[in-house]
C-alpha cells in the first residue's frame, strides 16, 4: 500500500512538466507568469496513476476529468444545464445540449466533445459512446467590478460574472436512475427510526 | 349696633332684571363671534393667515402623501434565507426539461428535432442555392433583369430535354448532387 501511494505520488510529478518555464527559450520570454496557467485541483485529478490491477479484480472504469475556466456566464444559470446533464450518457447529453437555446449549452457541448477526444486519445477508452457523465458542476469564476452609469449622475457597481464548468466522464453505460422515494417509503423509514431508539446512559 | 336692612323685594327684582339683561346682551355679543371687550385676551396670538401658506400646506400635503405612499409600498420584511431561495430555484418547474423529440436524420445521420428540418442538410442546400444564385446574377448582369420564363439548372454533362424548350438554362460546373433530383 505504501509503494502504491508513492507510485501514485510520483505519477503526478512528471519531469517534463518542469521544462515548460520560458527561461529556457529566450525569444518567447515575456509571458512568465501564466505559463500554461496555474493548474487547479480538477486538472490534477487526471494525473493520478493507479497501480496495475491484479488478475482477479474487476476492471476499474476509466475516469476522465475535464473543465473549462472563466466562461463568461453566470454560475447559477450554468447550474441548470449541469443539472440537466448529470447522469446521462454522453450521446444523450450532446443531443439535449444541441437543441437547448441557452448560451452555456454551446460551451458545455464543446467541453464534452473535448473531454471525449481526450478520453479516446489519452485514457485508453475503446468506444467514445461508452461514456457517461458521473459529475458535472459549476463554480464561481473571477468576478470583476465595473461602474454602471445611471441617470442624474448616479452610478451603480456591477459585477462582470464568470464561471467554471467541471465534468467527470466515466466509462460504461449510465447507471440506472434511482427510484423516487414514495411517501410510503418515507413513512416506513420514520417508523423504523422510532423503533430503533434506545435509552441512553442506562444499563 | 348696625342694622342691615335686606334690600326690599322690589329692589331685588329690579337688580335681577338688570343683570339678566346684561347677561343676554353679553351672550348676544358672544354669538357674534367676537370675544367681549373686557373678556380675557389670549396670551398667545394665533398665526395670521395669508395666501402664501395655503400653497405651502398644499405642497406639504403632496409631500406627505408621497411619503405616506412610500410607507405603504411593498418591501421585503425579512431576508430570504438560502434554504428558501434554493427551494424556489431548484423546484422541478424551474429545471430544464429533457426533450424527447430528438431523432436522427436519415440522410446525413446528424441529430434533428422531429418537427424541424435537419440543420446539416439545410446548410448544404443553402450553400448550393447560393452558388446557383451567383450564376443567375452573372447571367442577368444587373437588377430587374429577371426573364419571364422558368429557369432550369443543369450540371456537368447534362443536356436540356424537350421539356426545357423555352426555359432559361443555368449551368453549374459540378456533378449533380444526389439530393437535387432532375425532372
Amino acid at each position: 500500500a505504501g509503494s502504491a501511494w508513492v507510485r501514485g505520488l510520483l505519477g503526478w510529478a512528471r519531469p517534463e512538466r518542469w521544462l515548460v518555464p520560458s527561461s529556457l527559450f529566450p525569444l518567447s520570454c515575456i509571458h512568465t507568469s501564466t505559463s500554461l496557467q496555474k493548474f487547479g485541483k480538477w486538472e490534477k485529478k487526471n494525473r493520478i496513476v493507479y497501480p496495475p490491477q491484479l488478475p482477479g479484480e474487476p476492471r476499474r472504469p476509466a475516469e476522465i476529468y475535464h473543465c473549462r475556466r472563466d466562461i463568461k456566464y453566470s454560475k447559477d444559470k450554468m447550474w441548470y444545464l449541469a443539472k440537466l446533464i448529470k447522469g446521462m450518457s454522453i450521446d444523450q447529453a450532446l443531443a439535449q445540449l444541441e437543441f437547448n437555446d441557452k448560451k452555456g449549452a454551446k460551451v458545455i457541448k464543446e467541453v464534452l466533445l473535448e473531454a471525449q477526444e481526450i478520453a479516446v486519445r489519452n485514457h485508453n477508452v475503446e468506444f467514445k459512446s461508452n461514456l457517461h457523465i458521473a459529475e458535472s458542476m459549476t463554480g464561481r469564476g473571477r468576478y470583476v467590478k465595473r461602474i454602471r452609469y445611471h441617470g442624474k449622475g448616479m452610478f451603480g457597481i456591477m459585477k462582470i460574472v464568470r464561471c467554471h464548468y467541471f465534468v467527470k466522464l466515466v466509462e460504461g453505460p449510465p447507471p440506472p436512475p434511482e427510484p423516487l422515494k414514495t411517501g410510503f417509503d418515507q413513512a416506513k423509514e420514520y417508523v423504523q427510526q422510532l423503533r430503533s431508539r434506545t435509552l441512553v446512559n442506562t444499563l | 349696633l348696625v342694622v342691615v336692612f335686606p334690600p326690599l323685594p322690589r329692589l331685588r327684582t329690579l337688580l335681577q332684571r338688570c343683570w339678566g339683561r346684561l347677561e343676554r346682551g353679553l351672550l348676544q355679543g358672544f354669538s357674534g363671534g367676537q370675544s367681549p371687550p373686557w373678556g380675557p385676551a389670549l396670551a398667545v396670538q394665533a398665526p395670521a393667515f395669508s395666501p402664501q401658506p395655503a400653497e405651502d400646506t398644499g405642497e406639504s400635503n403632496e409631500a406627505s402623501s408621497l411619503l405616506d405612499s412610500i410607507l405603504w409600498m411593498a418591501a421585503p420584511k425579512k431576508r430570504r434565507t438560502i434554504e428558501v431561495n434554493r427551494c424556489r430555484r431548484r423546484n422541478p418547474q424551474k429545471l430544464i426539461k429533457v426533450k424527447t423529440n430528438i431523432d436522427l436524420c436519415p440522410e446525413c445521420g446528424n441529430l434533428k428535432q422531429k418537427h424541424v428540418l435537419c440543420g446539416y442538410c439545410y446548410a448544404k442546400v443553402k450553400a448550393e442555392t447560393r452558388l446557383i444564385r451567383m450564376e443567375i446574377r452573372k447571367k442577368e448582369g444587373g437588377p430587374l433583369n429577371a426573364p419571364t420564363v422558368e429557369t432550369v439548372v443543369l450540371y456537368d454533362g447534362e443536356k436540356p430535354t424537350e421539356k426545357d424548350e423555352g426555359k432559361r438554362i443555368i449551368e453549374r460546373a459540378r456533378k449533380r448532387p444526389s439530393w437535387f433530383v432532375q425532372n
